[in-house]
């Protein structure tokens, strides 16, 4: 095995198929994307080069401030809900005193494995202003907070990353849960024995020693709230008017709907850069953190 | 000996790389058509491959019907079918970026404009089937087969469709509301009556922004009969006054609750049923429903004309249609190795499945003209337009061609159906997108 780890050529042969896969399905399609931004294109014609004017118009275009100030909302509800909750469920599943840790296991899991499209169907009719369940529940508690939730202009944004949160809360939950019980129990016992609670001993103790598991569990549920699609498309249509576009409803948009693929690929270099800038503040706040 | 490895080892990755990238290229000049070449066609089969609508009976049985009549009229001619996918042309999109383009296809007017611009549309302009065909046509449907450019793209085989509202009567009977409804002020009254009897006042599908546009646009054409024509031109940089009462009156029925709470997120499937249960006392759709309304409601079921201001106004207006004539049908790939036949071939289809639309289904809603008798068993509702609105049709509006300012007006017209968007919000952004366009 050392003999091929140290043998250059051995190494290229094996790495060498898998480069070639990767540059022709992702490298290759983000030059072309970028290459594409510059130029007026409407995805057949001859490519007419424009310079920077997509990007002048992008950032003048009302759209733009909409579908980043949804995209950071979806993100920050995807953390609350999905890391924020999924931490306090996973550190519950791996006490081995919690009673059908099994069954809590799967039953957290089971919305991951159903289709996106169902589970929107599932919450377009629990959040129906008149017959859905959510009002219902409100006015059975007496509390005056029914609200025409996918049509508000404030809150609908909410209600459908709300619906993602819910349904990919046990991916990051498997995450975590991993990441737990990872941790040498020892680190935990000695915590205990010398006196701290259950609660502290894991804020002190399991939680900064799951700082990777964490840095993953951020990226993924920032990066995903920022390229949001699917939920939106199928529960609102990016409605009412464009309330809830993101950026990948923008790229949907003027690619497919306006045959305008020369800006639509200047929004999707625009994603990429926010999505890695984003990846890159996360590992630099979470490397810092552990510096100190 | 090492030095040869080497730069073997290089120009085979060259190579590999190469055909990896050269293979998600694309070459529009690639032929289609998979009959033989034209020349040599003589007696001898042509096949042609036509994209076409055939999802359902009211697209596939005119299309039948059509290449039915197509083996009696050029038995050398065989056709190959590829169902269209309601995808917004994507797929024929990918098709001709692939350069595979099908012999014959049918298509809409954007689509239309962004395949003349790559040259993946034959000009039909000197065709001889073009002038046979548009000698054919009805009057006032120019529109379809002669684009905004004075080109011919397309053969069209619809003519102009349109909006209509439909109502229930013996809803209406119950609640009280007089009929004709004239103005918007004797709509917001029916609508409260509709609510406070529990009944959904007016069903829309407004999730889908096309309906929330044309309902929009019917308000437009009562005093404007050009509809979004109008703001189509160079140097218009404020919405007409006839847009801003427009938005307003709609959004007045808004707030008398006309729509539904959740008319934002209903389909057509929700909408439609609410009406057909008897749930909604009126629903908006193109002309095209008056079949499924007839079928499923009968005699109970009527339309009626788009409300004005005042009723000086309804009574002027009433025949300025709701529906603007854009360039669509079945046009013909210049890469076709069969071009002439497939020209004629074209027409014909968009010609007989007119016929079978007209003689069949008895809609007079057709480009050509049809020398057959419209059946006995016409829907009540579709004679009404036959005999009342067709003949006496004043003005169609005319089309909007500009995408970004048709876009902007889709999103607005769907936000005046939410509470806490006004219609001065409607006015300022619908401004701000004519300052830019225009």
């Amino acid at each position: 095995m050392n003999n091929y780890l140290g043998n250059k050529k051995a190494l290229a042969i094996f790495l060498l198929p898998a480069l070639i896969i990767y540059s022709v399905v992702l490298i290759y399609p983000v030059l072309q994307t970028v290459f594409r931004s510059f130029y007026d294109w409407d995805g057949l014609s001859t490519p007419v080069f424009s310079g920077l004017s997509n990007y002048k118009e992008l950032f003048g275009d009302p759209l733009l401030g909409t579908s980043l100030k949804n995209g950071a909302i979806f993100a920050l509800v995807l953390v609350v809900f999905q890391i924020g909750l999924g931490t306090v469920l996973a550190l519950i599943c791996a006490d081995p005193r919690t009673r059908g840790r099994k069954l809590l296991k799967t039953a957290y899991f089971v919305p991951v494995v159903l289709s996106v499209t169902v589970v929107c169907q599932l919450w377009i009719a629990m959040y129906d202003p008149t017959n859905g369940l959510i009002n219902r529940l409100f006015s059975l508690l007496h509390i005056p907070y029914e609200q025409n939730w996918l049509n508000s202009p404030t809150q609908s944004i909410i209600a459908i990353a709300f619906v993602n949160a819910w349904q990919f809360m046990g991916y990051q939950f498997a995450l975590l849960y991993a990441g737990v019980k990872a941790i040498p129990e020892d680190y935990f016992e000695a915590a205990t024995i010398d006196g701290c609670s259950k609660w502290r001993a894991h804020l002190h103790v399991t939680l900064p020693l799951m700082r990777e598991t964490f840095k993953f569990c951020f990226v993924i549920a920032i990066t995903s709230g920022i390229g949001a699609f699917v939920q939106m498309l199928i529960m609102t249509n990016g409605g009412p008017g464009t309330t809830n576009y993101t950026l990948t409803f923008m790229i949907y948009r003027y690619a497919f709907m306006e045959s305008n693929y020369g800006y639509a690929c200047a929004v999707s270099v625009l994603l990429v850069l926010i999505s890695l800038l984003a990846t890159l503040v996360i590992n630099k706040v979470f490397d810092r953190g552990q510096q100190a | 000996m090492k030095m040869n490895r080497n730069r073997f080892s290089a120009i085979l990755l060259t190579l590999t790389l190469s055909i990896g990238l050269t293979a998600c290229g694309s070459n529009n000049s690639a032929s289609s058509g998979s009959g033989n070449s034209e020349g040599n066609a003589g007696n001898s089969t042509i096949k042609l491959k036509v994209y076409a609508q055939h999802f359902d009976e009211d697209t596939s049985k005119p299309f039948d019907y059509a290449v039915e009549q197509l083996k009696k009229e050029m038995p050398n001619v065989q056709i190959e079918l590829d169902p269209a996918v309601q995808d917004g042309y994507q797929k024929l999109k990918t098709y001709a970026a692939t350069g595979n383009m099908p012999d014959i296809y049918f298509t809409d007017w954007p689509t239309l404009q962004t395949l003349s611009k790559s040259k993946n549309v034959e000009l039909l302009d000197d065709y001889e089937t073009t002038s046979e065909f548009k000698k054919s046509l009805n009057p006032g449907v120019d529109s379809r087969l002669v684009a905004p450019d004075n080109h011919v793209y397309a053969y069209p085989d619809t003519g102009i469709e349109f909006q209509i509202i439909y109502y229930n009567k013996s809803i209406f009977d119950k609640v009280g509301i007089q009929t004709p409804i004239k103005t918007f002020d004797q709509m917001a009254d029916a609508a409260k009556k509709l609510k406070d009897d529990g009944y959904v006042p007016m069903s829309i599908f407004a999730k889908e922004k096309w309906i929330t546009t044309a309902f929009y646009n019917g308000l437009v054409t009562r005093e404007q009969p050009e509809g979004f024509g109008a703001v189509d031109q160079k140097g218009v940089k404020e919405l007409p006054e006839a847009f801003v009462t427009a938005a307003q009156q709609m959004k007045k029925l808004q707030e008398a609750g006309l729509f539904d709470a959740n008319a934002t997120n209903t389909n057509y499937d929700q909408a439609s049923s609410l009406f057909y249960q008897g749930k909604a006392g009126m629903f908006v759709n193109g002309q095209w429903e008056i079949y499924s309304s007839q079928e499923k409601l009968g005699d109970q079921v009527d339309w009626m004309y788009w409300p004005a201001k005042d009723e000086a106004t309804y009574e002027q207006s009433k025949y300025f249609i709701n529906g603007a004539g854009s360039p669509a049908g079945y046009a013909v790939s210049p890469s076709s190795k069969n071009k002439e036949t497939a020209v004629k071939v074209a027409a014909f289809l968009a010609s007989k499945s007119a016929e079978y639309r007209y003689s069949q289904l008895g809609s007079p809603i057709v480009a050509p003209k049809v020398d057959k008798p419209i059946p006995a068993n016409v829907p009540a509702m579709m004679q009404r337009i036959v005999n009342e609105l067709l003949p006496n049709a004043q003005k169609y509006a005319l089309l909007l061609n500009n995408t970004a300012i048709q876009n902007a007006i889709n999103d607005n017209t769907q936000n005046l159906l939410v509470g806490g968007f006004s219609a001065d919000d409607f006015v300022k952004n619908l401004n701000r997108a004519l300052d830019k366009e225009n």
